[in-house]
């Protein structure tokens, strides 16, 4: 990972009406690095996709890439980007090959290189075997390895990924980070990648931001948003529910345990427990 | 530039070729019953503005047949922006805005001309003498293009579907009927004669007429008609704008 940011934030303010959606949010991303967006429903995950991504314009604060301004350099800059948004935006009346020809036109790549950019694009998803289906019949997980890999046809350096395994099933969520990880990792694209599914963000991203009623409010790497708790939790369960206190090592919590009257459980912390401390409430309510 | 214009006219007119048939067996469905009930009806037994009916009707269906076809791409886009979110796809894409609505008002255009080309053929079956000049290619296009943009606009300032039925139902209908489709508006009240020199269906529905029967042109109503297609036009770059405040 090189230490260029593709995109610097600043200030980012988004309200609808006098409802603020994103408040003064700054973070910058480099080229080839991963990151989670991690919030509730509704505490501004979307919003700042959508901005960043030219769908709706902020109401103040200054968004660049490669530090220029993107609403001054809108065109060159919407080149850098590959959006996966939240609802599924492909054509369903098209072909998957339809539907990847017309990216290809919107995003004006030479006719000669069409072909093989859709050809080799349908591989990776592995549908070139539905090539000439309509998007209509497919199931779930094949429209979102569709609209996946279609953002990547024209070589963005970043792709924004808007809750892209939401409502889908487990299996089928674990073949897409697989997809996730090799454009990643095989063609070195940055991905900002927003998920309530806590799992996820531990899982694929390597820096983690953590936001909460429009404010970030935590970020850094998921080992260090974790370990800044403790490494394990002391689960007690008692009347009034469960009672977790966090320790640094498992001989301390396995004194603790041990001075506990109730039943008791010990764990390895996880990325739910930070964000259950910082915001008071769970990502996936 | 093109690119942006050829990449939605691929999609809609890719998404048109797949319902064709049905598109264009529903688009031929009404004006041929209004030549059934109207043109056979009064035939030519009836003369308006000295013409026999069917000769008078016939342009009015054009005019009609083609507003209805080219403002029906509000339709399309609104389903596009509300249910399916693919208008959403050439927002984020590297095009700009006027790309958008020349792409939008080209199928609009293409729309309507496949309505036009109908109605000819029923002219011919009726057994209706037309006259078919390259002013009226002129200003067939002029008002497709305008009622597009006319489209475009108002399926970008709409916040819902709902909002999309009540313009067909307070301003399209009326408009079809009292802007001298299927009678002249000089037979209109007064008031309703104000009303509708202010609707821009009242001059080309004239020019169309005038141009296929050979009657005068008026070419203020053809200045008329570029008024009102500039200021939609702005009006539907402004309103693909304030999509994305």
């Amino acid at each position: 990972m090189s230490n260029h940011p593709i995109l610097s934030v600043s200030k980012l303010v988004k309200t609808f009406g006098k409802k603020p959606a994103v408040n003064a949010v700054d973070f910058t991303i480099q080229e080839g690095e991963f990151i989670g967006l991690l919030g509730a429903n509704g505490a501004g995950k979307t919003t700042i996709i959508k901005s960043v991504a030219g769908l709706i314009k902020p109401t103040s604060g200054s968004i660049l890439y490669y530090d220029k301004n993107f609403e001054s350099h809108l065109k060159e800059s919407k080149k850098l980007i590959g959006v996966v948004p939240q609802n599924s935006n492909l054509d369903r009346d098209l072909t998957a090959y339809e539907n990847l020809y017309l990216h290809t036109l919107l995003h004006n790549i030479p006719v000669k290189e069409r072909e093989a950019k859709i050809a080799t694009a349908l591989e990776f998803a592995e549908l070139s075997e539905y090539r000439n289906k309509q998007v209509k019949t497919f199931s779930g997980g094949m429209k979102r390895r569709l609209v996946i890999v279609r953002a990547l046809i024209h070589d963005p350096k970043i792709i924004f990924l808007d809750e892209p395994t939401v409502g889908l099933d487990p299996q089928i969520r674990r073949n897409l980070w697989n997809l996730i990880l090799k454009i990643n990792q095989v063609k070195k694209t940055a991905i900002l990648l927003t998920t309530h599914y806590i799992e996820e963000a531990e899982k694929l991203c390597s820096r983690v931001m953590v936001i909460d009623h429009g404010d970030i409010i935590m970020d850094n790497t998921p080992e260090k948003l974790k370990h800044g708790l403790g490494r394990f939790v002391l689960e007690i369960y008692n009347e009034d529910g469960i009672t977790e206190t966090y320790f640094d090592s498992q001989e301390a919590a396995l004194i603790e345990q041990g001075n506990c009257q109730s039943e008791s459980k010990i764990r390895n912390i996880a990325l739910e427990d930070v964000i259950i401390q910082l915001t008071g409430r769970r990502v996936n309510a | 530039m093109l690119n942006g214009v050829q990449a939605v006219l691929y999609r809609e007119i890719n998404v048109f070729r797949k319902k064709a048939k049905k598109q264009i067996l529903a688009s031929s469905l009404s004006p041929l019953l209004f030549l059934i009930a109207f043109g056979w009806g009064f035939g030519d037994r009836v003369a308006v503005n000295g013409l026999p009916y069917i000769l008078f009707l016939i342009p009015g269906l054009i005019t009609m047949s083609s507003l209805n076809q080219s403002y029906s791409i509000a339709q399309e886009i609104n389903i596009s922006r509300f249910y399916f979110h693919v208008f959403d796809e050439f927002l984020i894409a590297p095009i700009s805005h006027i790309e958008i609505v020349f792409g939008e008002v080209l199928y609009g255009l293409f729309k309507a001309s496949i309505s036009v080309f109908l109605i000819f053929g029923y002219a011919f079956l009726f057994g209706v003498d037309l006259r078919i000049s390259g002013l009226f290619f002129l200003v067939i296009l002029m008002h497709s293009f305008l009622f597009s943009l006319l489209a475009m606009t108002v399926s970008m300032l709409i916040k819902d579907h709902g909002s999309q039925a009540q313009v067909n139902t307070f301003v399209i209908t009326p408009m079809i009927f009292l802007c001298g489709t299927f009678f002249p508006v000089d037979k209109l009240p007064a008031f309703f004669k104000v009303i509708v020199h202010c609707l821009p269906l009242t001059y080309s529905t004239q020019v169309i007429r005038a141009s296929l029967t050979g009657g005068e042109i008026n070419f203020a109503y053809i200045g008329i008609m570029l008024i009102f297609m500039c200021t939609f036009f702005l009006t539907a770059l402004y309103a693909v704008k304030k999509v994305e405040a």
